[in-house]
Order: structure tokens, then sequence, then C-alpha cells
């Protein structure tokens, strides 16, 4: 009973790890052509983009913020950087660095705005959402640059000891976001400013800086996805970074990252990613028709909200204190735990 | 026991504010206010919405800076640029029920900003939190001051009233803080929430710690306040022992309807 409460603990707050095994299971007994190591590479790498972004996004919805402007900043950047390469005939090196620039500047002004000024997030990003795409659209004229040569096309497609470079990308990025979140003082710092605002500033936390450097990370999570598909598609092309944002938020949210801000686990987030990514490239495997396919994004959605409940009932859960008050009320479903004891 | 007596007593004062003033555009929220307050005493501060007492709070908690005036803490005059330097000398503020936040564990609670890293010097410089370290000391502090607990790890959202009142209470008193700051810390509580709230302002005057409490509600100020500070239009109107004066005379000090002093 002692080792199995921790487990049964554990495997309570992340249902969604089991849910993802189900659903590996499911796709495997339908298609034979699903569990292959070149579908599980193609899973991988069409993940490992939004791996990147869920990172600081997460973050951002912990801390009680959000970031909806990440497709729009990769399509932005990446005819920028067209443009810069293909038009200017700037080097492929130099072109990168000042997208990157160009991206960490964009995020850290919707910070600025937002975490100092004090501006709504959801406003903020939407404006930017609208704006960095139609930007895109201007200095491109509809027109796709492409050709960057074989050097630019290793961020894409390359490996590195038989993985891809998206994915190893994205794996720093997640060992990076374990580091700052669990190691450093940052994740308790983002979860109470998230909690309560006015708590966290009174307790001398760093309320608008870390929501501002946050907005710069996301930025620049965003600029590096949009150079990798520019990579993976040796093109700039407008049709980048649609829909990211609702497809990272789904991953983030599924994850277990409360909407409202406050709790959330960065593990789960990897899950909520990976969920997604398997959905999506399931159905493709099973022939369903793509039209479909923002439906079960959809409905993954709402099961998000459901496992927020979930999650915040399973935080209620009273330690007993007998002395102190009366036995705590439990819900049926709470009572098997207590049993166990 | 009337004032002047209990400060003969106690010798300094841990905070002296003097002549403190502080206006926000031609809005003069505070008017050269000044009062003292000493270890173990709790003043309940009121006034009427915009009377200036949430401003002088964030004043002596380092949100704001004054205009005028000094703050003294301890015999030292002090300024504030944010929080963490009020904090540093021993002031913290409590707002809603308690400050806590209910998504972290205890241990997280009472470090929360307060980390300890380490434990070599290359983790304490790559900013790696020493955890194992703060949960020890969390429990070696919950047990020197005879607080019982369950483990650091639970949530503070699984913790039952009376349990999250032990947790402030420690955040306080561990780090030595001796003045606790609270702005309306009953505000829309229930019962049995209030009641735990106003004994935490009980339990750390029984600490030696020295309470600033802002309240509506003249039943609770009466109840555990020493000494009750009146403010109206940015200005101290009134200062005297509770003993001195009923809920009814409070009213009217309040509303500007009774002049005392």
């Amino acid at each position: 009973m002692r080792i199995a409460r921790p487990f049964i603990n554990w495997s309570q707050r992340n249902g969604l790890f089991f849910a993802y095994l189900g659903l590996v299971l499911f796709f495997a007994l339908s298609s034979g052509r699903f569990l292959t190591t070149s579908n599980v590479q193609v899973i991988l790498v069409q993940i490992s983009v939004f791996g990147i972004i869920a990172v600081p996004g997460a973050m951002l919805i912990l801390s009680g913020y959000i970031d909806l402007s990440i497709g729009s900043l990769a399509v932005f950047v990446s005819i920028v950087f067209g443009e810069l390469v293909v038009t200017r005939g700037m080097s492929t090196v130099w072109a990168t660095v000042v997208v990157l620039l160009i991206g960490l500047s964009w995020g850290l002004s919707q910070g600025f705005l937002i975490a100092r000024l004090g501006f709504s997030p959801i406003v903020v990003t939407l404006g930017s959402l609208a704006g960095a795409r139609g930007l895109g659209e201007y200095i491109s004229k509809g027109q796709n640059q492409y050709g960057f040569g074989p050097g630019f096309g290793e961020l894409g497609n390359g490996q590195w000891l038989g993985i891809d470079i998206p994915v190893w990308v994205c794996a720093v990025a997640f060992v990076l976001g374990a580091y700052v979140w669990y190691q450093m003082p940052y994740g308790r710092h983002m979860t109470a400013i998230g909690s309560d605002r006015a708590v966290a500033r009174s307790l001398g936390i760093a309320v608008k800086r870390i929501p501002l450097l946050l907005y710069g990370a996301s930025g620049l999570a965003a600029t590096l996805g949009g150079l990798i598909v520019t990579s993976q598609l040796d093109g700039s092309s407008l049709s980048i970074g649609v829909g990211w944002e609702l497809q990272v938020l789904t991953g983030i949210l599924l994850g277990g990252v409360a909407f409202t801000g406050g709790r959330g686990s960065l593990f789960g987030v990897l899950i909520g990613i990976l969920f997604i990514g398997t959905l999506t490239n399931g159905l493709i495997v099973l022939n369903i028709s793509p039209y479909l396919q923002n439906v079960a994004v959809g409905i993954a959605l709402v099961f998000a909200a459901a496992l927020d409940v979930l999650y915040q009932r399973l935080d209620r859960i009273p330690v007993a204190d007998p002395k102190e008050e009366g036995q705590p009320r439990l819900r049926a479903s709470l009572k098997l735990r207590r049993r166990q004891r | 026991m009337n004032a002047r007596a209990a400060a003969d007593e106690r010798g300094t004062p841990v905070l002296e504010v003097r002549a403190l003033s502080k206006s926000f555009g031609a809005v003069r929220a505070v008017r050269d206010v000044s009062f003292s307050l000493f270890a173990g005493e709790v003043i309940g501060l009121v006034g009427d919405n915009g009377a200036g007492k949430s401003t002088l709070v964030s004043i002596v908690s380092g949100g704001l800076k004054p205009d005028v005036g000094q703050i003294v803490v301890d015999g030292a005059d002090r300024t504030f640029e944010n929080p963490s330097q009020a904090r540093a000398r021993g002031i913290e503020t409590v707002f809603q029920f308690l400050s806590l936040v209910p998504t972290l564990d205890i241990a997280e609670n009472v470090f929360l900003n307060r980390e300890v890293y380490g434990p070599t010097r290359v983790l304490r410089w790559l900013k790696r939190m020493h955890k194992s370290e703060m949960r020890r000391s969390v429990v070696r502090g919950f047990e020197r001051l005879g607080l019982s607990l369950p483990p650091p790890r639970t949530k503070v959202a699984a913790l039952s009233g009376g349990q999250r009142q032990a947790v402030a209470i420690a955040r306080v008193v561990l780090w030595g803080s001796h003045i606790v700051l609270m702005d309306e810390p009953a505000a829309s509580l229930g019962v049995k929430q209030t009641e735990i709230v106003l004994s935490f302002v009980e339990r750390l005057k029984a600490q030696g710690v020295a309470v600033i409490f802002i309240s509506h509600n003249m039943e609770h100020v009466l109840r555990v306040s020493d000494r009750i500070v009146v403010m109206r239009l940015g200005e101290k109107v009134f200062d005297a022992p509770r003993s001195d004066v009923t809920a009814m005379e409070l009213v009217g000090l309040i509303t500007g309807a009774t002049t005392l002093v």
C-alpha cells in the first residue's frame, strides 16, 4: 500500500499519460503502418516545432498570460528571411541571426505592452496575430521565395546520431524549460503570479519582469519554429504557421496547465503535445478525411477542459486532520483513495 | 494602560512613520501622517474608502514611494524601493485569506521568493534550488514553533483552514519578520475563515509580532486591536487605545460626524 499510494497519486494527476498510451495502442492495432520507425520519426519531427513553442507558451499560461501571435510571427519571420536571402543576397547564417533578433524584439515589445503597461494579453497578441501575418503578406506580395541551399536545409532535415535536428532542438528546449521551471525558483514564481498577482507582488516576486522575458522567449521560439519549417520546405511560404496557436494551446491545456494560470507541469505539456501530434498523424495514417482532423483537435480541447476540472478537485483533497475540523466531506470518486490508506 | 505609558515600557518602536505624505496628481492620498508601532502591538487602521489606509500601508510595504516623510524600522531610517527590500527588514504583507498560493506546497509557500540555492557554489551560481534543505528547515521550523503539520510537500489547497493559518504564521515567524501589514485580510470570507484570520492576528501578537490591521468591519477591529488609528481624507484624525472608543464613536470619526482629539 505504501508503495502504491505515490503511484496512484501520480497516475491520477497524469491521467493523460495513460490516455496517450491508449491512443498509441489504438492506432497501432488499427494500422500496421503506424508504429514504424519512419512514422514515429515523422510524428516527432512534426511535433518538435510545436514543442519548442509550447515551452515558453506553457510558462506564459502558468503565469496567467497568453501568446496567440506565434503562428503569425513564424510566417512573418519566414517571409523576412526569404526576402533577406533571395532578394538582398544575405547569407543564410546572417539572415537567421537577423530574424531571431526580430522575433525576440517582437516578443519583448508585446511583453512590454502587456506586462509593463498592463494591456490585455489576449487583445495585444490577437492584434499581433493579424498584424504579423498581414506584414508578411505585404512584404511577400503573395509570392513565395525558395532555394536557400543545402546548408540551411540541415536545420529542418539534417540528422545527428540518427535523430532529426528539430527533435534535438525541441529536446534542448524542454530540458532548459524543465531547469527553469523546477530547478530555478521561476516555476514557483510563475505559479504564484498566475494564482494571485497581488500576493506575488507583495512577496517581492518580479511580476513584471518574468512575463516580459517569457514573451521574449515565446517570440524567439516562434521564430525558431518558423525557420525550421522554412528549412524543411526550402522556401518561405504564406502557408506557414496557420493554426499553430490552436495546436500549441490544445497541447498545453491537455497537459493540465490551467487556462486561468496558477497550475501546471512541463511533463504534462510534453505529453499533451505528443498527444495532439499523434492524434493528427494517426488520423492521416488511418486515411480519415483531413476535414475531421480539426474536429478531433476540437474534441481534444473539450477533453482538456474536463481534465482541468478533475485536477482542480484533486488539488482540494483534504489532508485528514480530525482534531482540527470535522471529517472532511469526500466525493464518491475519492472515497476509494481513502480506503486504501 | 494608556498608549504613552506603554511606549515608555516597551522602548523603541519597531516601526515609526514620520510626517508621511503621498499625492497622486491633484489627489492628496496621505497627508502628514505619523504614528508608532510597538512589538506585539496590533493597530487597527480604519477609515472610509479613499481615506488613504491602503496607500499608507503600500508605502510601508515598499509598494509605493512617499513624496515626503520617513519610515523608521527598529530605530533606523529606511527607504524601500520594492516589497523585497521591506521583507528583508522584517515587514510582511498579508492579503486576502493569508496570502498563500494554494497550488504550491507548504515548503514552497514558506520559502516563496526566499529560495535557498546550492548546496555547492556552482549550483548556487546556476540558481539551482536546494529543495531538500528547504523542506528540512520547514520541518525543523514547525517543530520549533510547536506547530504540527502534514509533510512539507502537501499542497496548501489540501490543507484545512487551521493548517493554512499555521503555514502563514510560520512564513512570518521563521523569517524573523516582526511587522505584519494586513489589508482587508478577511473581506468576503465566511464566518469560519474569518475566525481563522482573526486568531491568526492574535497568534502573531503572542509571538511578539507587531500588526497593522486594516478592515471595514468594526467588530473585527475592536476585537484584535490594542490601538486604533482613524484616517479621513488622507489625514490621521484619531489615535488612541481601543478602550478609549466605542464602535459608535468610531463610525462617527470615520464619516466625520464626530471629532475627538
